[in-house]
């Protein structure tokens, strides 16, 4: 018997409010999850793609000030010629002429007719990514802050899309599978709802465990990234310009946990068996993406043009097959909510998201309600 | 004294079973054993007690709180030990124990006390500190019963809490239920098939069968309407013994087990029955105790609801 045992005693203190319990569950999740060296390792490569990221901001933003200076030196240099003019009573040719030619390239360089720095820089960047022609217009306007809105926007949403988005498919697949399963398998059900637990609760406690690990690797990388970015400009007036990017970081965020943990934990309900929920789920994303690339196969072989050449995107087919990949349809979600497409474009794939959350949720709620109900 | 559970004509229907058909039911405090062959309704009883199934018909109360309508008060006052295994995969015992505590309402902090104190209680050392998918069953029964009582719960519903203990840790389980009972004013509602274990802590029975509550009433009074009986095997022909047997006032029948279950109401059966061995010339290979009165009492109830279901 431990010295201090003290036999069974009351416990008649205060408990802790009812509205929090799912955070019980969430917590314990993620302690328990975090143990795999693999969950480990998938989220430190999620923070990886931060440091390419950040170096393409602080080139960016050396970029748009290099051009400010430009554009200061030339005022600066207009200034003088006209002091210089205006002192002189007899002002020599080559003076005027000198001035003249320095207004005309400082009007050119306002009017973005002659290449900026900014754009030779990131021209030469973004010639080798794809959908860079949509930043291209604001990059040639030769305006700092509209190039660091479009530019920033882009990044971001880029870093969502790319490497956040993959890696997401991975870590979600390390962590999720199991959560339900398990449970179902261990019979563990039974610990949680014989005490004051609801199922929703219960769902929305597991939920957020996966979205937990999301959140740790997009949503903070992101606002890292973000507030990298601000560090690494020239002033703080780039707040005034971008301030609406952490809100779209939010959003863009929601938007990725959401469905993808539904769908995950739906998965995981289905079966006892984890492996075959991870199986299922690493299936989800690559038979969805895989008939979308069909469907863009045969647009390529019909039209005799490269694979994501213009014509073969903008054609019907693949337009409106491209919600059969989940990952087309998290991209819509995100191009639309950092701006660079309209509500009209993307709300199909946004429409595939929401059906795809409500249906996940429906079947994860009778799947957690039967085995109690047996 | 109004009753902590409170049960009428309570009726669950699943698509094409009906579970529970009518059930009128009182428990008081005190602990209460919950018996019935395996299919009766038992486990629909509790989760309907947990509320954690609807009721297709009927009311109820447990605690005051209204069934169906207060699941969750019902079950912060209710610590309920599952009989099959169930266990978080990956957690240690300890952590389990903390685990649940939160679930009900305890503080982080505190629940870690809790937990280390409900687990000495039950005699739980390092092992505490292991993962819980290594432990034995013995183990999982300890930890299960202490996640059921680490928040201090007024009524303890345990289905088969004893299954998978050797019998030194049976005894003690055994005396941790009464000692709640008995010192803490723990009630509790015991779902078993071990009818010694009934009969060594219960102060009540309930004997539910085909859905129905065959049987309810107190340990006390079941025990004065039983008969003493012991089972005899023996070498030789039977016959004789048999009428000495009737001669003397004594019923016997064929045990399921082999050899004659006797009853009598004799003060000293044994001494009767050797005499009646003696006079008739018959040899007795073995005298037990025939199956234990509640067993009786138990397998006449079932056998009687099998009857009348036929």
């Amino acid at each position: 018997m431990p010295l201090h045992d003290v036999g069974y005693r009351g416990w008649d203190e205060q408990r802790t409010p009812t509205f929090m319990r799912w955070w019980i569950i969430t917590k314990t999740g993620v302690r328990l999850a975090f143990r795999s060296h693999w969950v480990k390792r998938s989220l430190l490569a999620a923070w990886l793609p931060i440091l390419y990221w950040g170096a393409v901001f602080l080139i960016v933003e050396n970029a748009i000030l290099q051009d400010t200076r430009q554009e200061e030196t030339l005022q600066q240099r207009i200034e003088y010629l006209k002091e210089q003019l205006d002192k002189s009573d007899s002002p020599e040719e080559s003076a005027e002429m000198m001035l003249s030619e320095a207004q005309d390239q400082l009007m050119q360089f306002q009017l973005g007719s002659q290449q900026t720095y900014v754009s030779r820089v990131l021209g030469n960047w973004l010639a080798a990514v794809p959908q860079a022609n949509k930043i291209a217009d604001a990059i040639a306007s030769g305006e700092s802050h509209v190039i660091r809105q479009e530019t920033w926007r882009w990044l971001f949403m880029t870093f969502f899309r790319y490497p956040q988005a993959l890696m997401l498919i991975f870590l979600i697949g390390a962590v999720a599978p199991g959560l339900i399963s398990r449970d179902i398998r261990s019979r563990a059900f039974l610990l949680y709802f014989a005490k004051p637990i609801g199922r929703w609760e219960y769902i929305v406690g597991k939920l957020m465990i996966p979205a937990v690990f999301l959140v740790g690797m997009t949503t903070l990388p992101a606002l890292v990234l973000f507030l990298l970015a601000i560090l690494a400009s020239p002033d703080l007036s780039v707040l005034y310009s971008t301030w609406d990017i952490p809100f779209r970081i939010l959003l863009a965020s929601v938007s990725l946990v959401i469905p993808t943990c539904s769908i995950a934990l739906m998965l995981s309900s289905l079966t006892q068996e984890s492996r075959f929920a991870s199986f299922s789920w690493f299936a989800v994303w690559v038979l969805g993406h895989g008939a979308y690339f069909a469907v863009m196969l045969s647009a390529v072989i019909r039209l005799r043009k490269p694979p994501f050449s213009p014509e073969v995107m903008s054609n019907s087919a693949v337009k409106n097959w491209s919600s059969l990949s989940l990952y087309n349809c998290l991209g819509d979600a995100q191009t639309f909510l950092f701006g660079f497409s309209s509500f009209e474009e993307s709300w199909k794939g946004m429409l595939v998201l929401v059906v795809i959350t409500i249906v996940s949720l429906g079947i994860l709620y009778r799947r957690v309600s039967s085995p109690v109900r047996v | 004294m109004a009753p902590l559970i409170k049960l009428e004509n309570i009726t669950k229907d699943y698509a094409t079973k009906r579970a529970l058909n009518g059930v009128d039911l009182e428990i008081h405090s005190g602990i209460t054993g919950l018996l019935g062959p395996n299919g009766a309704g038992k486990s629909t009883l509790i989760k309907l007690l947990l509320g954690l199934v609807k009721l297709t018909s009927g009311r109820g109360m447990v605690f005051g709180h209204h069934l169906g309508v207060d699941g969750r008060l019902i079950r912060a006052n209710v610590g309920y030990m599952p009989e099959d295994d169930c266990y978080i995969p990956g957690m240690k015992g300890i952590e389990v124990v903390q685990f649940s505590a939160c679930l009900a309402g305890l503080p982080d902090i505190e629940a870690l006390r809790r937990a280390h104190e409900i687990l000495d209680f039950c005699n739980m050392k390092q092992e505490r500190y292991r993962e819980i998918d290594t432990y034995s069953t013995g183990m999982r029964q300890k930890i299960k019963f202490a996640a059921a009582i680490v928040h201090d719960p007024g009524l303890l519903i345990l289905d088969e809490p004893t299954s998978g203990l050797d019998p030194e840790e049976r005894e003690s389980l055994l005396r941790r239920i009464q000692l709640l009972c008995e010192d803490h004013g723990k009630s509790v509602l015991i779902s078993t098939h071990i009818l010694p274990d009934v009969q060594a802590i219960c102060d009540h029975v309930v004997i539910i069968a085909d859905g129905r509550v065959r049987l309810q009433d107190s340990m006390s009074n079941l025990s004065k309407t039983s008969a003493p009986s012991v089972n005899v095997r023996l070498l030789g022909d039977s016959d004789p013994f048999l009428q000495r047997l009737t001669a003397s006032d004594l019923r016997y029948a064929a045990a399921e087990s082999g050899g004659w279950d006797i009853t009598g109401v004799h003060d000293d059966l044994t001494s009767v029955i050797w005499q009646c061995a003696e006079q008739s010339g018959t040899r007795i290979q073995s005298l037990t105790p025939a199956k234990n009165s509640l067993e009786e009492i138990f397998l006449s109830t079932v056998r009687e609801t099998a009857d009348a279901t036929s």
